[in-house]
């Protein structure tokens, strides 16, 4: 939702609480994928807010696992007839969503100054596209775009797909993504990059917006959404259908999104009145036109397509004819697995590692094989049994093995009570916080939660292990978990305790330089990880700008090419986590008396004995926990990953073991499967600190 | 002479020059490539127009202005936010700072039985993937009634610095000699007083690392929050930015501007503690 819209539903909603005084309603806005993960979360734990709004695909796994209520009893026919039957979201033969706008729809935009008529065929728009894309200062770089979008990106491929009458689904939920019209619709966009050369040869959404933004494209396709801020720019922008493609006569055909309110199944039948009021009335002819004249957004409501104030606005008449050369976006949860499957393959073939056929197969391979194990229904009464059996065992073995030191404790505690006082409210904040979410893990690694099992879950042994081992590309994904996590940890700590003992020399200015070195820390992680994504941009970004000027280097692919990808990821974060050793050196450098120093000096050492035989000996008490953690943390760390490469790209390469759990788990909401993974990353990692912390001998006092 | 002037007369004439160039030469180097993104994120928010990116490298970016500032200050709740952050992060400072000061003591100084366990069992807290703890654990702070209150997110976040913060002190500890408690001891100090009044004192550079972590984990924490936190009027920081961002139509200019702002206090306090973190003098006086 735009800033815009935001506001203007705002408004109304004031509106409404001054009509219905001790009525309070508040709006709280989470970015769409946030939105939906939460509000799972707490329909589950029974509470959510009553009215959840979005696009419409987020309909099928809500329904699926029972968390919105149907609306046909809520909503009268004849109030419904009024709405365009996209808005009306049925699944499964009930009513979840009534949507007030419909969107979300690619059109082409262009700019007027550079394209005086928009392309109607495929044929045209390459035409245009050839004269514009040129380099006019002959300095061998494109200076000016014909066509620029965020082409990587499955759902700004699928007019294409659709163009060449291809589709992503039949009616059986069935995915349809091996077809000739998937394989042309591929070459058609590699031709446009490879061939006819009118696109950038690399874009991803923030290059392709800059681009036309700038003046530097004369043509972008994107959404409803982007539009008024082409105007902001100031380019003279207008919208048209997107072209026909010529060899089978159809439209480019984007996806349509209705976006609109469904109901919380918590929502008690008391509260039921009030919420169809509040809707009614967010929903009434004059504040969907109030929306639509304000913002530019699509109503729902049919009459208001006639009305004056739209039927005569051009954007509203472009807008309007795309919708009707729209299909609707499926709102099944199996579009889930097959944006999943389309992503890797896709940009496989983008970046010339497989042919447009090979894509095609492994498309439909993956989305069957994802839709299979979203949809899996798996019990298992004697796996049940072995676990409780096992847990049984277990805590005999632990009451076993622990019996001399539980006496122990009894026997010593009037003599070691001073100790216990002192860590016992730390203790327990722990435990308070951490053992619940902990052992609800544990039973959850062994339960076959997922989507067809979200509240009726119930143990069936370890085959969620067993998955998580059959698993191909755990092992992948494990090496490049250990390479991510030891490259990290090693630049940390060299570049952190290196630049710790130069402060530590307290020359003049020293003090700038360790207050200017923590500013990585201090800034919010996720603006500069994106701020890095667009420095490894292979053709605007500074870091190449660099190689190439500078270093008389060859300009280096960093976000197409995967090992490339993974060393940007890494080199993001050796500059996000280097200050944080920085500080913990210092600190522990304070700790070495100077006197040392001044004896090595009388004995003639050389300052790399100082720093084998004094510094680091020294400092290692109070560097080790810290790179224990830091090891722990970095193999964790989820954030950088995600952002700096996309969520994995190119192709799902770039994944270190939590970032795979998180995409292949829980985007398809497999829980049991999560949960095992997590135990497994979990196990991984306390063997890690077992055996480092045997071999530092960190539990140990030095003195 | 003027002091500075005074100063780089002195350097000039230790016999170390070389060294110190080098020293300088390099901290130069990298503060640049460590300020680079930095200043990136300042073009971002003084250029027109939300762009994320630009074609251009240039630092003031055409038309350039500060009125996202502005706008973040005058018709955003923004102070609100560092408010409520402020709080929280204030409180979690303090817990972290009490209960790691003692339990980092209790772990460094004593045997007893329990020890190893409990050191491993802090570490263990932070293996496990925390997205997948957020379920339970929203449940459970439903079932406590702490859902939209400060108290649920002020004791996440405790627990969250605390394993780190404890060992963090449990390792400075390790390096104070034991024979400073033993002769506050034989002077009349009971165990509690050898702990705070010698011991608590010398160990300011590593209190120092504690505040500052359990400062920054509650100062820029988000998923924990956005799920407790329900009643925007008492939005921390991190939630407040999130705002500004959605799906393809990010308020970049005011997210940038907002994260540069979000910054400043951490390297206030940085500033403020840095001369219990760099003087030296803490240890050098006693040991040897």
């Amino acid at each position: 939702m735009r800033p815009e819209e935001k506001n203007i539903l705002q408004r109304q909603i004031d509106e409404y609480m001054k009509l219905h005084p001790g009525i309070k309603i508040i709006q709280l806005y989470k970015e769409t994928e946030e939105m939906r993960s939460g509000y799972i979360v707490a329909a589950i734990g029974g509470q959510g807010p009553d009215l959840i709004y979005g696009p419409s695909d987020q309909v099928g796994p809500f329904a699926d696992m029972e968390i919105i209520k149907p609306l046909e009893n809520v909503f009268s026919k004849e109030y419904l007839s009024h709405f365009n039957e996209k808005a009306l979201i049925t699944y499964k033969g009930h009513l979840w969503q009534l949507a007030d706008k419909l969107g979300n729809h690619l059109t082409l935009v262009y700019n007027k100054n550079l394209v005086p008529v928009p392309p109607k065929t495929d044929k045209e728009l390459i035409e245009i596209g050839k004269k514009l894309t040129v380099d006019k200062n002959h300095d061998g770089r494109i200076d000016q775009y014909g066509l620029v979008w965020n082409y990587t990106e499955p759902y700004f491929f699928i007019p294409f797909l659709t163009g060449f009458g291809g589709w992503v689904l039949d009616s059986t939920n069935t995915p349809t993504l091996n077809t000739p019209a998937m394989i042309n619709a591929l070459k058609f966009i590699g031709n446009l990059r490879d061939k006819y050369k009118i696109i950038p040869g690399e874009a991803d959404y923030d290059i392709a917006d800059v681009l036309f933004k700038e003046g530097k494209a004369g043509m972008i396709i994107n959404g409803d959404w982007s539009w008024s801020s082409y105007g902001n720019a100031g380019i003279n922008y207008g919208i048209s259908v997107l072209p026909i493609i010529t060899e089978t006569g159809k439209y480019a055909t984007p996806m349509v999104a209705p976006k609109g309110y469904s109901i919380n199944i918590n929502v008690g039948g008391g509260k039921l009145g009030q919420i169809k009021d509040l809707l009614e009335f967010l929903m009434s002819p004059e504040k969907q036109l109030e929306t639509a004249v304000e913002v530019k957004t699509f109503p729902s409501r049919k009459e208001l397509y006639s009305d004056p104030k739209l039927a005569n606005d051009e954007i509203f008449i472009n807008s309007k004819n795309q919708i009707d050369h729209g299909v609707a976006l499926p709102i099944v949860t199996e579009m889930r697995a097959i944006w999943d499957a389309m992503r890797p393959a896709y940009q496989a073939v983008l970046g010339g590692v497989i042919t447009p056929e090979k894509a095609a197969r492994q498309m439909q391979d993956e989305a069957i094989k994802k839709i299979k194990e979203m949809r899996e229904d798996y019990e298992d009464p004697v796996g049940r049994t072995i676990v409780y059996a096992i847990f049984l065992l277990a805590i005999i073995a632990i009451l076993f093995f622990t019996r001399k030191s539980i006496i122990a404790f009894f026997k010593n505690f009037m003599r070691d009570r001073f100790a216990y006082y002192l860590l016992l409210p730390a203790m327990l904040i722990m435990l308070a916080v951490i053992m619940y979410p902990f052992v609800y893990n544990l039973i959850l690694s062994v339960s076959n939660m997922n989507l067809e099992h979200i509240n009726d879950w119930s143990i069936v042994g370890f085959y969620q292990y067993v998955k998580v081992f059959s698993e191909p590309q755990f092992y992948t994904f494990f090496v490049k978990t250990i390479i991510w996590t030891v490259s990290n940890i090693i630049f940390h700590v060299v570049l952190g305790v290196t630049l710790a003992l130069l402060i530590n020399r307290k020359l003049p200015g020293s003090g700038i330089f360790r207050t200017l070195l923590i500013l990585p820390w201090a800034i919010p992680q996720y603006i500069v990880a994106l701020t890095w994504r667009g420095m490894f941009n292979y053709e605007y970004g500074a870091i190449n700008l660099i190689l190439v000027k500078y270093l008389s280097m060859s300009p280096v692919e960093w976000l197409k090419s995967p090992v490339e990808a993974f060393m940007a990821v890494i080199i993001t974060n050796i500059w996000l986590g280097f200050p944080f050793m920085m500080i913990i050196a210092l600190g522990a450098l304070q700790s070495i008396p100077k006197e040392l120093y001044e004896a090595a000096d009388i004995d003639g050492a050389k300052w790399y004995h100082k720093l084998k035989s004094i510094t680091i000996p020294l400092i290692k008490p109070v560097m080790i926990p810290a790179i224990t953690l830091g090891v722990i943390w970095t193999f964790n760390n989820i954030n950088v990953v995600w952002l700096v490469s996309n969520a994995g790209e190119p192709s799902d390469k770039t994944h270190i073991l939590v970032s795979f759990v998180y995409k292949a788990a829980f985007n398809l909401y497999r829980y049991g499967y999560a949960a095992a993974f997590s135990v497994v990353i979990f196990l991984i990692l306390l063997s890690f600190g077992l055996t480092f912390l045997k071999r530092t001998k960190a539990t140990e006092s030095i003195y | 002479m003027p002091s500075w002037q005074f100063k780089l007369y002195n350097i000039m004439n230790r016999k170390k020059t070389f060294a110190d160039i080098l020293t300088y030469l390099f901290l130069i180097i990298f503060t640049l490539a460590a300020l680079y993104p930095v200043i990136n994120v300042f073009t971002i928010s003084v250029r027109p127009n939300d762009r994320l990116l630009s074609t251009s490298l240039s630092i003031i970016p055409e038309n350039a202005s500060f009125k996202q500032y502005i706008e973040l200050f005058t018709n955003r709740p923004f102070l609100l936010w560092v408010w409520n952050s402020t709080i929280v992060s204030f409180v979690v400072t303090v817990t972290g700072v009490a209960l790691a000061s003692t339990a980092g003591y209790a772990i460094s100084r004593f045997k007893f039985v329990g020890k190893q366990a409990s050191m491993l069992g802090l570490l263990t807290t932070q293996m496990f993937p925390a997205t997948m703890l957020l379920l339970p654990m929203y449940i459970m702070l439903i079932k406590l009634g702490l859902i939209n209150s400060y108290l649920g997110i002020i004791i996440v976040y405790s627990a969250t610095a605390l394993p780190f913060c404890v060992w963090q002190m449990k390792g400075y500890y390790d390096t104070i000699p034991m024979s400073l408690e033993e002769s506050a001891r034989i002077d009349g100090c009971n165990r509690w007083q050898a702990f705070y009044k010698i011991i608590f004192p010398l160990a300011a550079p590593a209190l120092v690392i504690t505040a500052l972590f359990s400062f920054m984990t509650a100062w820029s924490e988000y998923i924990v929050a956005a799920q407790v936190l329900q009643d925007t009027s008492l939005y921390t920081l991190p939630l407040g930015l999130k705002l500004f961002q959605s799906n393809l139509t990010t308020e970049w200019g005011l997210y940038a501007a907002a994260s540069l702002i979000v910054s400043i206090p951490v390297v206030v306090i940085f500033i403020l503690l840095s001369r219990w973190l760099v003087s030296g003098l803490t240890l050098g006086s006693v040991k040897g």
